[in-house]
């Protein structure tokens, strides 16, 4: 890893990051001041949901109103966070590898005393530091809209609240891995853009239609993205480590993989 | 200094470089000419180690450019034939950051070479024309004195000015006991620095020549422009020299020969100065028409 280099990338990224960031808080504390409005009409809110058919209220995570963290993770952690960090992995993880090889700015970082190991290594922290702090920034907001919005009197399970975030970043640390991977071996930034893009809302598009129905339930076993069940986290019926695991080693995995054939490969520079 | 042995590398096509051998020695500045697509910017991306070649080595100072990755960059500096920087940088920004890369302390050589060739730092480098670019990116190759400094068609983009104040600090380098090699397609751009030049052709090294040999090899095209049809006759009968007459033009333009000189400038110079002579002009050529004896030769050999 190298430090210069880090803090150069952090500096040309920091305002993407912190974009994705505030308008993930953004969100989640609207979601805050939204849910006391609703939680005094869980019921009436159910029974719209159980008029709906089963496969929807399923695919997009609209089970169980009766806590705030629950609402959170149908409304918020279910689709539109995952969409958000879908998007920042595949341009991101495109932006800091086969972007600097397809425009040849790659041959000023490695004709400096530096190994492409080390290059692809800090290129990868960049990716990780940024899902990292968005992530970061989405707790904190969703802990003072709790304690800003619902202020004690409704429940809000800390601890489950947190595997949800934690979850939600070993989910895109795995898809940015992956992602991380088609960039450092692609020296076509749209190609780049195009396989990592098709995989990972391939990913997404197999787990939701997978979630429709069951007939269509096997697709999900074919998706990443059905490691992580923001609903069934609340609900406290998964076997996290498990997936949490998975989830780490793909990433691990994929990024090691990333830097090793990346210092192997000819550069067209 | 820079050995490249029996460096050989072939693409999927059959593209490639074959068996490439050339040794450039510690103060030397090494031309290495080429057409387009000859094999320049591969076998210069196997010296920079941007590529593993398929045979064959290439050690700068005993280090090996391939496997002594992050050890070999400190005795190089490198002037990309395509220039890319970052995004959202300026000059100074961009040459700062090299600088920490590089592990610049002393900034005065930087602002030595940024005062020679005459350009503001602070533009940004989106709003730069192509020369200013390439003025940023030799300040970059230049700043940290590398021992070693490879340039990719270095003077691509400089007005003729700066070409020559290029070439200055080229020389200036070079008293110092810089060693270079540089590559181009243009043997006028070659000629004025080099000690010595490898022609390449099709992926395969056809010669290695110091500059003075390469000079009298050398082909060069003139058009003379006689008064007279009588004395244009004349010269082209009796000059034993290479001519050949253009369509004939003897509506005020005068009579026209094109003459063909390789190395025989004493006589050419003695047999037009029997005439009387309207205009002399020299015709730019390709690297391929300059050399072309030579290449016709090698390809008959092969």
């Amino acid at each position: 890893m190298n430090a210069i280099l880090f803090r150069q990338m952090m500096k040309v990224h920091m305002k993407t990051f912190m974009n994705y960031a505030f308008g993930s808080a953004f969100y989640i504390l609207l979601i805050f001041w939204l849910y006391p409005s609703i939680g005094k009409n869980v019921d009436a809110i159910d029974v719209l949901v159980d008029a709906m058919p089963e496969g929807v209220g399923r695919a997009f995570g609209l089970s169980g109103f009766g806590t705030a963290e629950a609402f959170i993770s149908g409304e918020y952690y279910g689709l539109i966070l995952i969409l958000l960090l879908a998007i920042v992995c595949v341009q991101l993880s495109t932006q800091l590898v086969a972007k600097l090889v397809d425009q040849g700015s790659m041959a000023y970082l490695l004709s400096t005393p530096t190994t492409r190991a080390k290059v692809a290594l800090t290129q990868a922290l960049v990716l990780v530091t940024g899902l990292f702090l968005i992530m970061g920034v989405t707790t904190l907001a969703g802990f003072a809209g709790n304690a800003w919005f619902l202020a004690g009197d409704y429940e809000f399970n800390t601890s489950r609240f947190i595997e949800m975030n934690v979850g939600a970043f070993l989910l895109f640390f795995a898809v940015g891995g992956i992602a991380f991977l088609v960039s450092s071996l692609s020296n076509d930034e749209k190609k780049a853009l195009g396989i990592s893009g098709f995989i990972t809302f391939g990913f997404f598009s197999l787990d939701l239609v997978g979630k429709f129905s069951d007939k269509t339930e096997w697709m999900r076993s074919f998706s990443i993205f059905s490691l992580y069940q923001p609903g069934e986290i609340i609900n406290g019926n998964v076997n996290l480590g498990l997936s949490f695991t998975i989830l780490a080693v793909i990433g691990l995995v994929s990024f090691g993989l990333a830097v090793l054939l990346f210092r192997k490969r000819d550069l067209p520079l | 200094m820079l050995n490249v042995e029996h460096l050989s590398k072939t693409f999927p096509g059959g593209k490639g470089i074959f068996d490439v051998s050339f040794s450039v020695k510690q103060g030397e500045v090494f031309g290495f000419l080429g057409p387009n697509g000859a094999g320049k910017s591969t076998t210069i991306r196997h010296i920079m180690g941007f590529m593993k070649p398929d045979k064959g080595t290439v050690t700068i100072n005993g280090l090996d450019t391939w496997r002594d990755q992050g050890k070999v960059q400190a005795l190089v500096g490198y002037l990309p034939g395509e220039i890319a920087f970052f995004d959202g940088m300026t000059g100074k920004s961009f040459l700062d950051f090299m600088g920490r890369m590089q592990g610049v302390k002393d900034l005065s050589k930087r602002n030595h070479l940024i005062d020679l060739l005459q350009f503001d730092v602070n533009t940004p480098i989106r709003k730069m024309s192509k020369g200013m670019k390439q003025k940023v990116g030799i300040v970059a190759a230049f700043m940290h004195e590398p021992q070693v400094i490879i340039l990719d068609e270095p003077t691509s983009g400089l007005d003729p000015l700066m070409q020559k104040v290029f070439i200055e600090i080229v020389l200036a380098e070079k008293e110092r006991g810089t060693t270079f090699l540089m590559s181009s397609h243009s043997f006028p751009e070659i000629e004025r620095t080099c000690d010595r030049a490898a022609i390449i052709k099709d992926g395969v090294i056809i010669a290695v020549k110091n500059i003075h040999e390469l000079q009298s090899m050398q082909r060069k095209l003139f058009e003379v422009t006689f008064e007279q049809e009588a004395e244009m006759q004349a010269f082209v009968n009796t000059s034993g020299l290479q001519t050949e007459t253009s369509a004939a033009s003897p509506d005020g333009g005068g009579y026209r020969v094109r003459v063909a000189v390789q190395g025989n400038y004493d006589r050419f110079v003695a047999e037009t100065a029997k005439y009387r002579v309207r205009n002399i002009d020299i015709f730019t050529q390709n690297l391929e028409d300059i050399f072309m004896n030579y290449y016709d030769r090698k390809g008959i050999v092969q």
